[in-house]
């Protein structure tokens, strides 16, 4: 799939701008603070209603402006539709194909959408919430019903939270509603574990291979899923359930004492190994950077597995900032396939033939330009 | 910007109606003024009085001009089935499908922690007491199909549970008086399938 053309109107530092994109490779050269990653984001935010940079919807309406648009033509399956996220103080609206679309997981998975930024560093470096924002977006822009038991899932836990916090102050309280959210919790808790483990296999697929060929064949890539229970990741939901059960049940008094949810989804993490060693713990700045590529990449394959369609990679940066030799690794893996935006400051970092072929555009204060 | 205080004492009461903003109130407290004084005293009447001369139905906690409810006392219809709801619009929504002839219990709520809302702070113990003292056979729980709707049908249905009382879930489409909010929530798209028991 690929974004045929984009519309921003009031959306961060651009007024007004369209642009027609390129299928294949699109750079986007630009100084420091001229909106490069605000394009980036923008087409980010079309995929998902959402910022990669920050949660407070109102940033990305131009300053002084009543209402901020995007509005974009994805080509999927030959088919082009329009899409469209607009923010306002009244909140947000996502369109598609000009309909208003009323609830996320019905939106969410129209395009599709990969963005690997300096920051992803953090998947491998950050804290276990990272790791968790990124399985959970990576199966979600895939399985849109997933999206639904985790909105679900976080609503429970902060009732259920909010309650083990009067238990706490009350000890002798009647806790027949603190087993109701239990039910409640353990039921999307237990699908939301089974998808994650589901995921989670695909990625191993995908990604070790990837990880040994950026490598050069010496590092093997192993991912783990920490989860909050003991339980082997071949099981379905059902097996999962029971898990849960028998665990709840087994700590409630510990909940009630701390006054807060101690197992479930919230509280799980991904550990990854580079030849048997935790990375994130003894892993080099080189080791960290590879592991976070190889994860992007096999997105990519594991969307295209998933949803028959190469999703849209946003390079916000980082092509500079690999080695001759990763850089290559990734445009040879995308080259020809994979609608690709990539930001920097000066091409004069990336050398590759692929960018030989590519649309350039140039940006200034929130102005595009196509070069050629 | 300055307003005579009349005026600004009309926007500011305005503003206090849910969905109506500081520019919708002007909009509306000027046109109040250009409207004829016979109608802007009926107008203030009807406020007062729908304040005043309705209540909660002592029995099911609807709203109502005489204590019991018209329902309630309407002894055509079936009071071994009641159908608990969260608010009163639910009722009414309800009242106009026709279909339904048993009696009706309003919560006025959901039990949400986080709200500070528990058990005792909406009228869950009132409808204990009612199928304490009256013959109930079959109770439908009708509350909202989000987290705090779904958490309070499944805690009656635990308390009642044991009285040996049949209890359905039924779940519509939308809810009625319910907040969708856009980002975490999709109502569970069961409308209609009918009642299933707890
Ligand atoms: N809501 C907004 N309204 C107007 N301008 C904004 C808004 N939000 C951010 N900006 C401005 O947008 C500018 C460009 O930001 P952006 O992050 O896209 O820069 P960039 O081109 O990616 O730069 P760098 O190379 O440093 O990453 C910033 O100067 C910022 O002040
Ligand atoms: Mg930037
Ligand atoms: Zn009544």
């Amino acid at each position: 799939m690929y974004i045929e053309e984009l519309t921003l109107t009031n959306y961060r530092n651009y007024d007004k701008q369209k642009v027609v994109f390129d299928k294949k490779i699109n750079v986007i050269i630009g100084e420091n603070a001229q909106g490069k990653t605000n394009l980036m984001e923008a087409i980010y935010v079309l995929a998902f209603t959402k910022s990669h940079r920050t949660p407070r919807d109102k940033e990305l309406i131009k300053w002084d402006a009543e209402y901020g648009k995007i509005e974009g033509r994805v080509l999927k399956r030959n088919q082009s539709i329009p899409l469209e996220v607009i923010f306002s103080n009244k909140g947000k609206k996502a369109k598609f194909n000009h309909i208003e679309q009323k609830r996320l997981s019905e939106y969410i998975g129209a395009m599709n959408v990969v963005m690997f930024a300096p920051e992803d560093l953090n998947l491998v470096k950050g804290s276990p919430q990272e790791r968790r924002k990124f399985i959970d977006m990576e199966i979600g822009q895939t399985q849109p019903v997933y999206i639904y038991h985790l909105g679900q899932y976080q609503r429970i836990l902060k009732e259920r939270n909010a309650l083990l916090k009067d238990l706490q102050r009350k000890p002798n309280a009647d806790s027949t509603m603190l087993k109701v959210y239990t039910d409640q919790l353990i039921e999307h808790a237990s699908i939301i574990l089974e998808r994650r483990f589901q995921f989670l296999q695909k990625l191993r697929k995908w990604a070790q291979p990837i990880h040994q060929g950026i490598s050069r064949g010496n590092e093997q890539l192993n991912i783990d899923y920490d989860a909050s229970i003991d339980v082997s990741e071949d099981v379905n939901s059902e097996k999962i359930r029971i898990v849960y059960e028998e665990h709840f049940n087994h700590i409630e008094q510990k909940e009630i004492d701390r006054g807060t949810t101690l197992v479930g989804p919230h509280r799980d993490d991904l550990i990854f190994y580079v030849n048997d060693k935790n990375v994130q713990t003894y892993g080099s700045q080189g080791q960290q950077r590879t592991t976070a590529l190889s994860l992007k990449l096999a997105e990519i394959e594991l969307i295209f597995e998933e949803v028959g369609e190469y999703p849209i990679l946003l390079l916000d940066d980082v092509l500079s900032e690999l080695d001759d030799y990763r850089q290559s690794h990734l445009l040879n893996t995308i080259q020809g396939k994979v609608q690709t935006f990539v930001t920097t400051t000066s091409i004069d970092g990336i050398a590759h033939e692929t960018i030989s072929e590519a649309e350039i555009f140039t940006i200034h204060e929130g102005q595009l330009v196509e070069e050629r | 910007m300055y307003y005579p205080e009349p005026i600004s004492k009309l926007v500011d009461s305005f503003t206090k109606l849910p969905g109506i903003g500081p520019k919708t109130a002007v909009r509306l407290a000027f046109f109040v003024l250009d409207m004829k004084e016979d109608d802007v005293l009926d107008f203030a009447k009807s406020l007062v009085n729908a304040k005043r001369e309705l209540t909660h139905c002592s029995v099911c906690g609807h709203i109502t001009d005489k204590d019991p409810c018209r329902i309630c006392d309407d002894s055509d219809r079936d009071g071994s089935i009641i159908c608990v709801v969260q608010d009163p619009r639910d009722v009414i929504a309800m009242e106009k499908m026709k279909d339904y002839r048993g009696k009706y219990h309003v919560l006025h709520g959901a039990i949400s922690p986080m709200d500070g809302i528990g058990p005792e702070d909406i009228n869950v113990p009132s409808l204990i007491e009612r199928l304490k003292d009256e013959e109930v056979e079959e109770l439908i729980l009708a509350t909202n199909p989000n987290v705090e709707g779904e958490a309070t049908a499944m805690y009656i249905s635990r308390l009642v549970k044991p009285s040996g009382i049949r209890i359905t879930r039924i779940a519509h489409g939308l809810p009625v008086g319910g907040d969708l909010e856009y980002a975490d929530e999709v109502t569970l798209s069961k409308a209609l399938e009918g009642r299933r028991d707890l």
